[in-house]
């Protein structure tokens, strides 16, 4: 640490308040070489936003295709339909849900939220950066070879037999961006543990960062498993030969059991750091201290203990014995008790709050709306007999979409409104956030509500054709997702614009008392030109509008808000 | 300096950050062996038969002297360990170097048993059990190839007796590392070796 005390004075520019971490350095080498952790966030947030385009598109097409019974777009096949649904389902997950908030807004973020320089191990969170990206180029190549239709869940023996040639190259890129993943979470659970500033305890940490820890723990315990499961099958699908394979006394079912064990905590790595957003946002635009601290923080740890124990509900109608079903519906169940803390507490932290109706704060109150309907409807699928009804219809696509997209991308967009002042230095338009907010939240509702009612029709999931009875849902629900990609479009134009026209941000742009809002709007390289010192991050009774700083600033001597030599 | 920027590490915490990464990484490899051998484990459960199938041949007993030989090699690794942290040069060379050997020596000693096998004419793609040995065993030696060569630049530093009392963090992280790949071969071996009706050839 004395080093960087001392090199401090020889790296700055002249102007301190020039010295931002956009400008720190220029030219294409200082950010592809970069071990700044937010611009490797922002690194991760374009690639991220590229990716949700590509799987958006096909999302889109799997929408147009569903609008008429049998063919509908020229040219596409039931095959190609395959690959379609295939593709914006691993893409959403892998390359854009899962690395979206821990490794986008959280690299931006976390560090600073701590008070720390950077995370533990800079340069091991540029090689997650490199392997995200080697990863996605492996996705890609798969499709010039073939493509893949198994599903994002690659369920053997299809995956291990199937003659479309790109299963192996996307396999690999899974498994790739697995290790991604596993070194990301390696990186927060050694910086939050290790790069507290003093003053900094577990229990004034902003609840962001309980969520983000939780969720590190998750991805580097059970990501492990999805990246052996893969190899194995890789290895079965090259010598047709594995623990998979029921010809040579081998068990198919085997291949979901891990595959769940990885993919039901994966849920959690989307959904944790998303609720973490929520508390931020709840609890800053309604200026109001967040309610029941100490239980959002250990239920999001409860979260990611339960997200372990309950990965057999995906398999109810595998054929795993009746009990293993029971005991694993009755752990399912117990999940709705930390989720629920959560939605109580965030109500609690609205009444009688000074709420301010602005985008992030729509996206919040969109999310509690979002994931309660995501989260009630988890009950009918975990339930076992209505389960046997519903495996496989549009009701479990309507539901875990109201919950991964609903609730985990919704939080990922309202998190980008919250920190984009941060990141970038410019506010964005409020009143074209709001109408954005309003196209995704409508589009939303009425592409997937109306799929709970296609599923508890009967209506199986991954069809390329159906009855005609059932086209009328399929009409609203299409309209629907075009509304919704309208609404991303327009969120993408009204943020690209502020980079150009918007106004210039304060440093505390929304009356924030975590740390980032002491620093400058956008940060400097360092982050903190001295240690910054540790309040009570939701205590916002010392927070105060001022005219000529043009944001809030925090009142009393115990923060450094506006005081370098403190 | 009296301004710190941020506190890095805190210097009076005995668990630095290295090596509670290392720890974690270390728990997050642990999942993957554990993952395999569970799966392994469950398709022997659903076999009724005997271990190994008729016809197919029992495992060398080369398997036995590599696995003294690593448990052996995680031994001087101790005591290279051990000389770092007192600042001996000499001692930490003499043991990096017989370490080293060690190590090379199990990883001939692992493909000499495939070797053997595959004579036998246990090819991998006849039978589970053919499948298991060689997923199990070619796992661990991926691992071990993976540590050899960290352990060879650590070794030509030790030689160079480029380490001192005070930074010897790379000995450090690569005797975890070392010692994590011993404890899952033997894990893996007995996996191997659980209710085999013969265990060597």
């Amino acid at each position: 640490m004395t080093t960087t005390a001392a090199t401090q004075p020889h790296d700055s520019p002249p102007e301190p308040e020039v010295d931002n971490y956009l400008t720190y350095t220029r030219g294409f080498r200082s950010w592809a070489l970069t071990l700044d952790h937010k611009r490797i966030g922002i690194m991760y947030l374009v690639s991220v936003l590229g990716s949700f385009l590509v799987g958006g598109i096909f999302a889109l097409l799997v929408r147009t295709e569903l609008l008429t019974p049998g063919a509908t777009i020229p040219g596409v096949d039931e095959n190609l339909y395959n690959q379609f649904f295939t593709l914006h389902g691993a893409i959403m997950v892998f390359l854009v849900i899962i690395p979206s908030i821990p490794a986008a807004l959280g690299n931006f973020v976390l560090p600073i939220m701590l008070g720390a320089k950077d995370v533990a191990f800079p340069r091991l969170n540029l090689g997650s950066y490199y392997l995200w990206v080697i990863g996605a180029i492996c996705a890609v190549v798969s499709l010039t070879v073939g493509g893949f239709d198994t599903g994002w869940t690659f369920y053997t023996p299809y995956s291990t037999t199937t003659t479309t040639g790109g299963v192996i190259p996307v396999v690999t890129g899974v498994f790739i961006l697995g290790f991604s993943s596993i070194f990301t979470g390696m990186n927060f659970v050694v910086t939050i543990h290790k790069l507290r500033p003093p003053g900094m305890t577990w229990f004034k940490m902003p609840l962001l960062l309980w969520a983000l820890y939780a969720t590190a723990l998750i991805q580097v315990l059970a990501t492990p498993v999805l990246a052996i499961t893969l190899l194995m099958l890789i290895v079965e699908r090259v010598f047709q030969i594995g623990l998979f394979d029921p010809a040579m006394g081998g068990d198919p079912v085997l291949f979901q059991h891990f595959f769940w064990f990885y993919s039901h905590p994966a849920v959690y790595i989307m959904i944790l750091p998303a609720m973490g957003i929520i508390s931020e946002i709840i609890s800053v635009h309604s200026h109001r201290h967040i309610f029941g601290y100490r239980f959002i923080a250990f239920s999001s740890v409860a979260i990611a203990i339960f997200s372990f124990l309950v990965w057999g509900h995906h398999m109810f109608t595998s054929g795993q014995s009746p009990l293993m079903n029971v005991v694993f519906s009755l752990i399912t169940f117990s999940v709705a008790i930390p989720s629920g803390i959560k939605i109580f507490n965030w109500m609690a932290t609205l009444y009688r709050g000074s709420i301010s109706i602005n985008t992030p704060m729509l996206y919040g109150l969109g999310f509690i709306f979002l994931f309660t309907i995501g989260g009630l409807t988890g009950l009918h699928l975990g339930t076992l007999n209505t389960d046997i009804h519903l495996h496989d219809t549009y009701f479990v696509v309507a539901h875990f979409h109201y919950v991964m997209m609903g609730s985990a991308l919704i939080a990922m967009v309202g998190g980008l409104h919250h920190w984009w002042p941060k990141m970038f230095g410019r506010m964005y338009n409020e009143r074209h956030g709001i109408i954005g907010f309003t196209l995704v939240f409508i589009g939303f509702n009425v592409t997937f509500f109306t799929q709970f009612m296609l599923g508890s029709h009967g209506m199986p999931r991954r069809y390329y054709d159906y009855p005609s009875e059932f086209q009328i849902y399929h009409v609203i629900s299409t309209i629907g997702s075009y509304i919704m990609a309208a609404g991303f479009f327009w969120t993408l134009y009204l943020l690209v614009q502020s980079l150009f026209s918007g106004k210039i941000a304060p440093a505390n742009p929304w009356g924030g008392r975590s740390l980032e809002w002491q620093c400058s709007s956008p940060p400097p390289h360092d982050n903190f030109k001295t240690t910054p010192s540790v309040g009570d991050c939701y205590d916002f009774s010392v927070v105060r509008w001022s005219e000529e700083e043009g944001g809030y600033v925090v009142d009393r001597g115990d923060d450094a808000t506006s005081k370098p030599d403190h | 300096m009296a301004n710190i920027v941020t506190p890095f590490e805190d210097p009076s915490t005995r668990l630095s950050a290295g090596r509670f990464g290392m720890l974690i990484f270390i728990a997050s490899l642990a999942m993957i062996f554990a993952a395999s051998i569970l799966g392994v484990m469950v398709v022997r459960l659903d076999d009724q038969g005997v271990w190994p199938p008729a016809g197919m041949p029992a495992l060398p007993l080369t398997l036995f002297w590599s696995s003294m030989v690593l448990i052996a090699s995680s031994g001087t690794q101790v005591l290279a360990s051990r000389a770092a942290a007192r600042g001996q040069g000499e001692a930490l060379r003499r043991w990096m170097l017989v370490t080293f050997s060690l190590a090379v020596t199990f990883l001939v000693m692992q493909g000499w048993a495939w070797s053997e096998l595959v004579d036998r004419g246990l090819d991998f793609s006849r039978h589970l059990y053919a499948w298991t040995f060689y997923f199990l065993t070619g796992l661990h030696a991926v691992h071990v190839l993976g540590g050899l060569i960290p352990m060879f630049f650590v070794t030509v530093r030790a030689a160079r007796l480029g380490y001192t009392r005070e930074n010897h963090r790379s000995v450090a992280y690569l005797a975890m590392y070392w010692h994590f790949l011993d404890v899952a071969w033997i894990t893996l071996y007995l996996t191997l070796l659980w209710g085999v009706s013969s265990w060597s050839a």
